[in-house]
């Protein structure tokens, strides 16, 4: 019942095993000092065009703005009008990812069909072919614009209505989610599903019956997955002005009142942190397959025991969706009124022919390496952070059989863990833009205070990455050398360190070809970067502009993403 | 049963997989009620002939008849017609494990189920007596409701008949269905083989001349995709075996 395991990449790795040159310690030296000397290179000049600004970079005033919010953390908001305002925010917040995570789920489902060669009875042919390869090129296009963007472009259709938070939810999340199930698809075996063609079924029951049970719980376990991933989102996309906990967010920051945002961070840091447990829970009983699989890109293997837990978590989630659908008050009207249509219409006649934005390339390319900048020094950020909090989270299997002093240290540990796990929930639920306001504060509008909200941000998700992929390591080599008698600081040195740093490396250039499209967010705020350039153009409808913006931030996120993918496999070589 | 007339006949049939030649050009004509044997060794091109014959893949050149129809002309409902009077059980069997053996054995009714009614039976799973007695057949009327990935290799295979005796076909090719069972078990699988089209035509690739002897009435012996050897069963004798093994 494993699945399949592609016998058929074998004898390529073994070729490619056989005339690699020999690695000698020479190269590997010489390999380590460049990719060194490259990363260097790279932050510090990241760090020197964050901070030759012209002005100053550093607000005092600010500072004492936020040490009055640091003074509010005691005393937050808990009138019950505002308690009520909250909840309903939740509420909305909640309502938003459901649905943006079922649309994305039928986005996702419908191309699947398309993309994956399991659906199909022959191989593709030339008609199909082309389809496939322009619906790929779209959803690339598609899942390369960041979620904010998507929903800046549908309220200046929409206007403020909640289908925009829905859809620009769906869209993205849906391109993303087609990718992973059509590999998920492919992964499944495909042999009983032709035995029940060759015996005359039906394409759909042939797939019903053959495909979807051996799949189902690898699908799910993503769905559920996406789940999380959309509370995060739509908390974001209160910016916007469409409702939700993010939006009461920015309201409170903008007028002050310190003892609100507080309130509001506790009701964002528990939503999210509810929907983290039970969706990991879910995911883990379904399949073997923990958050930093889905975001490494690598598929699990399902679990084989039914669970009751995850039965009923989609029976919860299904009717959860019907009662969200009925309590947001969406509907499809305002997709096909004859407003929309005219001004989808002037939407498009207005984005083409692209244009520069005022200023001309020097800008163009300025806000480029400012983005770039600001995705470099908050990968940085976000390295510190995992660096500092992430062992803390990171559970340690006790050693050997010395039951009395793994009792010693069991309660501290426990406190430490809880605790920098709280820290890694508050940094990644906060969302950025609520972290850039705050940086802005202090900071003058710049590439730095973007990079350090971003940072924050992105650290908390990088660090319980991380700490569970730490988790999941094989100890049994740090073990059999201390069975052999060597020190248990240097066996950990030796048996853990090197693949727990390579561990780090790639969630690290993963997440950073994430950050460069998250920058938009932060832009958005006010900070730097090419979404900055993108919200300005877009409040004065300079529209060709926006459309060369929309062109140069896919162009960097697509070749952030190649570069990314290209060192991600030279590393792992 | 359809009317009087070869259950399989091959014309020149030949499958090319890149430059090798699997089937090459087969003429061969099997009755109904036969039970044949296919010999010969591995990679003699007796999965690809069976493979011919359920349509799961197309001759590059000659013709494929199967129970009175041109495989090669046919496509979607037609061909699915025909498809489903023809049974297969495979090497894998092509067990779906994550499903309840009830959906397993409903698998072979798939090709005569419309789709909403096979959603339907998946929904809500019922077991009528169709399936109850296909699985006492094959002494499994107590694993109706079990997942399949929880039986054991034996079962499994049962499991896969079972298939086969509520699709109640009319020509069963089996691709070595005993190669990794003892011989009492083989035997007994064999039968239950025979049991799953009592009156009509069974196909099956084996190593083992005594099984052939037993339970078939023809004996076709593949090398290098040509058929070399056919006779009734009851003329195999070690000599010809020899030599339809013998690596040349």
């Amino acid at each position: 019942m494993s699945l399949d395991t592609r016998p058929a990449d074998r004898p390529a790795s073994t070729r490619a095993a056989t005339e690699r040159p020999r690695v000698t310690a020479r190269r590997v030296a010489l390999r380590r000092l460049v990719g060194t000397g490259l990363v260097a290179l790279v932050v510090g000049w990241s760090l020197v065009r964050s901070l030759s600004t012209d002005g100053a970079l550093v607000n005092t005033g600010g500072l004492r703005l936020l040490g009055r919010l640091l003074a509010a953390v005691g005393d937050p908001a808990t009138s019950p009008d505002f308690l009520r305002i909250v909840l309903d925010a939740a509420l909305t917040t909640v309502v938003y990812a459901a649905l943006g995570t079922a649309g994305a789920l039928v986005i996702g489902v419908a191309g699947a069909l398309v993309l994956s060669d399991a659906t199909w009875r022959h191989p593709p042919g030339r008609v199909v072919g082309a389809i496939r390869l322009v619906l790929r090129g779209m959803l690339v296009g598609v899942r390369a614009i960041h979620e904010l963007i998507w929903a800046l472009l549908f309220v200046s259709v929409l206007g403020l209505d909640p289908l925009v938070a829905v859809l620009a939810i769906a869209v993205p999340f849906g391109a993303q989610t087609a990718k992973v199930f059509a590999e998920i698809l492919d992964a499944a075996p495909r042999h009983p599903v032709s035995a029940m063609r060759a015996s005359g079924a039906r394409s759909a029951a042939a797939l019903a019956y053959g495909l979807v049970p051996a799949a189902i719980p690898l699908l799910l376990s993503y769905a559920f997955y996406r789940f999380e991933c959309a509370i995060r989102s739509a908390v974001v996309l209160g910016v916007v002005g469409v409702g939700g906990l993010g939006q009461e967010m920015v309201l409170s920051l903008q007028s002050r009142n310190w003892d609100e945002v507080w309130t509001l961070v506790a009701a964002v840091v528990v939503l999210s942190g509810v929907v983290d447990v039970w969706s990991s829970k879910v995911r883990g009983d379904l399949a073997v397959v923990s958050c930093s699989d889905w975001s490494g890109g690598s598929t699990g293997t399902p679990r084989g025991n039914r669970s009751s837990w995850a039965r009923w978590s989609a029976v919860f989630a299904a009717v959860g969706l019907v009662a969200a659908w009925f309590a947001s008050g969406v509907s499809w009207a305002g997709l096909v009124s004859a407003r929309t249509r005219e001004l989808t219409v002037r939407l498009v006649d207005d984005l083409l022919p692209p244009a520069l934005p005022p200023g001309g390339w020097s800008v163009l390319g300025g806000a480029t390496l400012d983005t770039l900048a600001m995705a470099v020094l908050a990968m940085v950020v976000a390295v510190g952070v995992t660096l500092v909090v992430g062992p803390l989270a990171t559970r340690v299997r006790p050693v050997g059989t010395d039951e009395g002093a793994a009792r010693l240290t069991r309660a501290p540990r426990l406190v430490g863990r809880v605790g920098a796990r709280g820290v890694l929930l508050v940094l990644r639920s906060v969302p950025p833009t609520v972290w850039a306001a705050l940086a802005l504060l202090v900071l003058f509008p710049g590439v730095l205070p973007g990079a350090v909200a971003l940072g924050l941000y992105t650290g908390g998700i990088l660090g319980r990455l991380v700490a569970e992929a730490w988790e999941s390591m094989d100890t049994r080599p740090r073990d059999a050398l201390r069975a052999a008698g060597v020190r248990s600081g240097l066996a950990a040195l030796v048996a853990v360190l090197p693949p727990s740093s390579h561990q780090l490396v790639t969630y690290t250039l993963y997440r950073f070809e994430i950050c460069v499209r998250d920058t938009a967010i932060v832009g958005v705020v006010g900070a730097a970067g090419l979404g900055r350039l993108f919200a300005e153009n877009l409040s004065v409808f300079r529209f060709s502009a926006v459309t060369t913006l929309l062109l140069a931030s896919f162009a960097v996120s697509a070749a952030s993403e190649v570069l990314g993918r290209r060192i991600r496999r030279a590393i792992s070589a | 049963m359809t009317a009087a007339g070869p259950a399989v006949r091959l014309t020149g049939a030949t499958r090319r997989f890149g430059d090798r030649t699997a089937v090459d050009a087969v003429d061969l004509t099997i009755h109904q009620g036969e039970r044949v044997a296919l010999l010969g060794p591995s990679g003699a091109g007796k999965s690809t002939l069976l493979a011919l014959l359920n349509a799961s893949l197309r001759p590059t050149s000659g013709t494929v008849e199967v129970l009175g129809a041109d495989l090669a002309t046919l496509t979607g409902p037609a061909l699915r017609v025909v498809q489903r009077r023809v049974g297969t059980i495979g090497q894998r069997l092509d067990l779906v494990d994550q499903v309840r053996v009830l959906h397993n054995v409903n698998a072979g009714r798939l090709g005569r189920w419309s789709t909403g009614r096979s959603l339907l039976a998946l929904a809500l799973p019922r077991p009528d007596p169709v399936v109850v007695s296909a699985l006492e057949a094959v002494g499994l009327g107590w694993a109706v409701h079990e997942r399949t990935e929880r039986l054991s290799g034996g079962e499994r295979q049962r499991v896969a008949i079972a298939r086969l005796l509520v699709q109640d076909p009319e020509l069963v090719l089996a691709d070595e269905p005993v190669s990794s069972l003892d011989p009492s078990r083989a035997s007994e699988v064999l039968g239950l083989l025979r049991a799953a089209t009592p009156d009509g035509t069974l196909v099956v690739s084996l190593h083992q001349p005594e099984l052939a002897r037993r339970h078939c009435t023809r004996a076709i012996g593949l090398q290098q995709g040509r058929v070399v050897l056919d006779r009734p069963a009851d003329e195999l004798d070690d000599a010809l075996l020899a030599e339809l093994y013998a690596l040349t």
